[in-house]
C-alpha cells in the first residue's frame, strides 16, 4: 500500500514536474506569458483587468474545472492499477523487430546514411505518425456512437483550462495508452531494424524537439479561454488554439471539426477542417442547454458505460433481426 | 535513517579496508609447527601452470594444415593430458618491451595436465553423449586436422571451442564445484592442519588459493584498472611497468599475468556498467584474510559461514562473467549472420564474413557449454540455450550439424536460413538476460529497443484532444 501511494504521488506530481507532460510547469508559464501578451495587445480594459482576464481566474473555480481536477486525481489511481495489464511499447517494438527479420530478411547493414539524417528521420517520423494516430483515434471517438459516449466526458467541459487536457474517461485513457504503445513500438521496431544503434531522437528537455516547440508556443492554450487564431495560411498546416476551441463549440455547424492535435493537414485530407472565427463568441460543452448534472462524477464516469451498453445492445438486436429476416427469406424463397 | 545506514556502511567499509590486504599476496604462514623457510602461505602455482597449458593448447590449435597431422595431435595432447617435463610456455612469451619471467611450465609447477581436472559430467550441448574430457579430445583431434583452426565445411573454429569450453570445464568447474563448494566443508581440508605433510599452508588456505588461481587475476586485481588489465592480457608494452608489480624487470606469470575468466571479467567491465573483476578479486582477498586471521585454528561456525558468503559472491559473479560473454557473442553472431546474408545476396566475396561468423559462433558455443559445467542443474534454460545455438552455426546452404557418426564425422541436415538463425541469437540474448541479472550486456541487440523506448517515455499518452 505504501508503495502504491508513493508511486501514485510520484505519478501525480510528475504531471507538473516532468517535461514530457503537457502540464509541465515550464510550458504552463510559457502559455501564461503568451496569454498575457495577447491580452495586453487585444483588450481595451484597464491593465489590471487585462491581466486577470489573461489568467482567467473565474474559470479555474468553475464547476466544470473542479470536475476536471477530481477526474485527474481519480484517473491517476485507475491508470496506475491498470498499467501492468496494458500492452507495452517494448513488447510491440520487440514483436515488430523480430517480425521484420522474418518478413523483410536482412537489413542493409552497410548503409552509409549519416547519423544525423537517421535521427532527423526518426524524429519526424514518430512525430508525424503519432500526430496522425491522435487525429484518427479522435475522429473515431467522435464518429463511432458507443465510443463517442466515452469521449463525451471530455466534451462535457463547459469551461476550458489547461487541466481539461486530462479530463478523460478512463476507458478512453486506456485506449490512448494502447495507441501510444502501438505508435511508439512500431516506430522503434522498424527504425532499430533498419538502422540499429544509429537511431536516436532529437530532444530538448527529454522531449521530441517538435513536441517541445509545440508545448512552449502555447499548446496549453488549446484548452483555455484565450482564443488565439493564426493567419489563415498557417492554420492550413498547424491547428491554432482558436481552431481547437471551434472543436469544443456547442454550435452544430462546428460539430466534428478540427480533430487534429498539431498538424491541420489530416483535417484537410478528411474534410473536417475549419478555420478559427475571430468574430464569434463560442460556448463550450455538449450543447447549449447542457444539464447541470453533467459535471457530477457519477455522470462523468458511469453514463458512458450505460449509454454505450444501450447502443451496442440496440445494434446487436438490429443485426440479429436482419439476420433472422434474411434467413427466413431464404427459407421461404420459391424453389 | 538513510544517512545513518550510509554512515554505518562507510564505517564497515573503512574498517574492512584497514583489516584486509590490498593484494592477494604475502599472507603469512599460519600452520602450527611449520618447520620450513617459506615466509608466505600463498601458493597456486599448479593453477597458473594449467592456465599456461590451456594457452599453449589454444596456440597449437591454430597450427593445422588441413590434413591429418599426428605430430601436431601429439603436441596438443602433451599439453592436454600429458605430464612430461620441459613443456615450453607458448603464450605469453617475451617480446620487445614485455619480458616474461618464465619460459617453461615446470618453473611454475611440475607434472600438471588439464585432462585430470576436467568436469566429469556428460556435455548435453554437444552430440554423442560425451563427457567433457571426451569432447575436448574430439575438438583437439579435429583441430589437428583443421585449416589453421577452422573447418569451413562444418562451421567450426576449434581454437575458440577448445579454449572457451576448457575454461569452463576445467577452471570454472574446479573452482566453483570443488574448491568453493565441497572443499569448504568443515571436515574437508581443515584449517588446523597443513594441506599436506610439511606444507607451508593450511588445508583451507590452499583450497582458497587454488580457487583464486583458477580465476586468473594478477595479485593486484582490485587496484589495477580494467583497461590496463585488458592490455596486460595482450602483453602490450605500454602497460609493462604496471604489469611488473614487484619491479623486477619482468612479468612473473604466477602473480602478475591475467588469464581466462579474469580477462573476460575485465573485458565486460571496460564498458563501465559492471564491476565483476574487482568484486570477485575483493571477495577472494577478504576470504583469504578471514582464513589467515584464524591463525591456523579450525574455522568456527561463524567464520565458515562468512567464508561461504564470500564464496557465494565469487561463484555468482563468475557465472555472470560467463553469461555476459555468451550474451556478447550471441550479439556478434547475430550481426555476422545478417552481414553474411547481405553479402551473399549482393554476390560479394564473403570469405572474411564467414570466418568472422564461425569465430564468434565458436566463442558463443564454448561459453554456453562452459556455463553448464558449474555443477548446477540449469534445466530447461540449458535445453533452450543448446537448441537455439545448435551444434554448428547455420551454414551457407541452410544446413546445420545435427550429430556425429560412429567414425567421428559430422552429420548435417537441412535447417533454417541465416535470417532465422540471426533471430535465434536474439532469443539467446533474451534467454540469458531473463535468467541472469546481466550488467555489462555488450552487443545488446534488444537493448537498443529498450533504451529508445525509455527515452520516448510515457509522455502524452493519456492527453485528450
Amino acid at each position: 500500500m505504501d508503495n502504491f501511494l508513493s508511486e501514485y504521488w510520484d505519478d501525480l506530481s510528475s504531471l507538473f514536474s516532468n517535461s514530457q507532460q503537457r502540464l509541465f510547469w515550464g510550458y504552463l508559464l510559457c502559455a501564461m506569458f503568451i496569454a498575457a501578451l495577447y491580452s495586453l495587445k487585444n483588450n481595451t480594459e484597464p491593465l489590471f483587468t487585462k491581466f486577470t482576464n489573461a489568467f482567467g481566474f473565474p474559470h479555474w473555480f468553475s464547476k466544470s474545472a473542479i470536475a476536471d481536477y477530481k477526474m485527474i486525481i481519480i484517473n491517476k489511481a485507475i491508470y496506475l492499477l491498470c498499467n501492468p495489464l496494458l500492452l507495452g511499447k517494448l513488447t510491440v517494438a520487440t514483436f515488430i523487430f523480430e517480425g521484420m527479420h522474418q518478413l523483410v530478411g536482412h537489413r542493409n547493414l552497410d548503409i552509409e546514411t549519416p547519423g544525423w539524417i537517421i535521427v532527423t528521420a526518426f524524429t519526424l517520423f514518430i512525430f508525424t505518425f503519432d500526430d496522425f494516430a491522435r487525429f484518427y483515434t479522435h475522429k473515431i471517438m467522435h464518429e463511432v456512437h458507443w465510443l463517442w459516449e466515452f469521449h463525451k466526458t471530455h466534451h462535457s467541459a463547459t469551461t476550458l483550462t489547461p487541466l481539461s487536457v486530462l479530463r478523460t474517461h478512463p476507458v478512453e485513457g486506456l485506449l490512448f495508452a494502447i495507441r501510444g504503445a502501438l505508435v511508439q513500438g512500431i516506430s522503434i521496431g522498424v527504425f532499430i531494424f533498419l538502422f540499429d544503434d544509429k537511431v536516436d531522437l532529437f530532444t530538448v528537455l527529454n522531449v521530441n524537439i517538435i513536441l517541445f516547440v509545440f508545448n512552449v508556443t502555447g499548446a496549453n492554450l488549446r484548452h483555455s479561454h484565450i482564443s488565439i487564431g493564426y493567419y489563415k495560411c498557417i492554420e492550413k498546416y498547424f491547428i491554432s488554439p482558436a481552431q481547437h476551441h471551434i472543436h469544443h463549440s456547442t454550435s452544430p455547424r462546428h460539430f466534428n471539426k478540427n480533430y487534429g492535435a498539431i498538424l491541420a493537414v489530416w483535417d484537410k485530407l478528411f474534410n473536417t477542417f475549419h478555420h478559427s472565427e475571430s468574430d464569434v463568441t463560442l460556448q463550450y460543452g455538449l450543447s447549449k442547454n447542457q444539464l447541470a448534472n453533467e459535471q457530477t462524477l457519477k455522470k462523468l464516469y458511469l453514463s458512458a458505460f450505460i449509454n454505450s451498453y444501450r447502443i451496442i445492445k440496440k445494434r446487436l438486436f438490429t443485426y440479429s433481426l436482419r439476420f433472422s429476416r434474411s434467413k427466413s427469406n431464404t427459407v421461404n424463397e420459391p424453389q | 535513517m538513510k544517512l545513518k545506514k550510509i554512515i554505518i556502511a562507510m564505517a564497515i567499509g573503512s574498517l574492512s579496508a584497514v583489516a584486509s590486504a590490498a593484494n592477494y599476496a604475502d599472507f603469512p604462514v599460519t600452520v602450527k609447527g611449520y618447520q620450513g623457510d617459506k615466509t608466505t602461505s600463498v601458493s597456486y602455482g599448479g593453477q597458473t601452470a594449467r592456465h599456461l597449458l590451456h594457452n599453449a593448447l589454444k596456440e597449437l590449435a591454430y597450427k593445422g594444415n588441413g590434413k591429418p597431422n599426428p605430430e601436431l595431435l601429439a603436441q596438443m595432447n602433451a599439453y592436454f593430458s600429458g605430464t612430461a617435463e620441459n613443456r615450453g610456455i607458448l603464450n605469453p612469451v617475451s617480446k620487445d618491451g614485455f619480458k616474461v619471467a618464465e619460459t617453461n611450465i615446470d618453473e611454475l609447477s611440475k607434472g600438471k595436465n588439464l585432462a585430470g581436472k576436467t568436469y566429469k559430467g556428460v556435455v548435453s550441448g554437444w552430440p554423442g553423449n560425451q563427457t567433457a574430457v571426451e569432447v575436448l579430445e574430439f575438438f583437439i583431434k579435429k583441430a589437428s586436422e583443421s585449416d589453421q583452426g577452422f573447418d569451413y565445411v562444418n562451421g567450426m573454429d576449434y581454437p575458440q571451442l577448445i579454449s572457451k569450453f576448457a575454461m569452463g570445464a576445467i577452471f570454472y568447474n574446479q573452482a566453483v564445484d570443488s574448491y568453493l563448494d565441497e572443499k569448504l566443508a568443515a571436515d574437508v581440508k581443515p584449517n588446523d592442519k597443513p594441506y599436506k605433510e610439511g606444507a607451508a599452508y593450511t588445508g583451507k588456505e590452499h583450497v582458497w588459493d587454488e580457487a583464486f588461481g583458477y580465476f586468473g587475476v594478477p595479485v593486484n586485481g582490485t587496484t589495477v584498472s580494467v583497461n590496463d588489465t585488458s592490455a596486460i592480457s595482450k602483453s602490450s608494452k605500454d602497460v609493462f611497468a604496471k604489469a611488473d608489480i614487484n619491479g623486477n624487470g619482468k612479468v612473473d606469470l604466477g602473480s602478475e599475468m591475467i588469464y581466462a575468466h579474469a580477462s573476460y571479467a575485465a573485458g565486460a567491465d571496460k564498458a563501465g556498467n559492471s564491476n565483476y573483476l574487482k568484486t570477485i578479486t575483493q571477495a577472494f582477498i577478504d576470504g583469504r584474510q578471514l582464513i589467515t586471521d584464524a591463525k591456523g585454528e579450525k574455522l568456527s561456525v561463524e567464520e565458515r559461514k562468512a567464508l561461504m558468503e564470500y564464496a557465494d559472491v565469487i561463484k555468482t559473479n563468475w557465472e555472470l562473467v560467463i553469461a555476459e560473454s555468451a550474451f556478447k557473442y550471441a550479439g556478434s553472431v547475430y550481426a555476422d549472420a545478417l552481414a553474411l546474408q547481405a553479402g551473399i545476396e549482393k554476390n560479394e566475396d564473403v570469405k572474411d564474413a564467414f570466418k568472422s561468423y564461425l569465430h564468434h559462433w565458436g566463442e558463443l558455443k564454448g561459453f554456453s557449454l562452459a556455463l553448464q559445467t558449474g555443477g548446477k542443474d540449469l534445466g530447461g534454460f540449458a535445453v533452450s540455450l543448446n537448441r537455439l545455438i545448435g551444434y554448428s552455426p547455420v551454414l551457407l546452404g541452410n544446413t546445420q550439424v545435427t550429430g556425429i557418426d560412429s567414425e567421428g564425422n559430422y552429420e548435417q541436415e537441412s535447417s533454417i536460413d541465416l535470417n532465422e538463425f540471426a533471430l535465434h541469437m536474439l532469443k539467446v540474448q533474451k534467454l540469458l538476460a531473463d535468467k541472469y541479472p546481466l550488467q555489462a550486456r555488450l552487443k545488446d541487440k534488444l537493448g537498443n529497443l529498450a533504451a529508445l523506448s525509455e527515452k520516448l517515455g510515457a509522455g502524452n499518452s493519456t492527453e485528450n484532444d
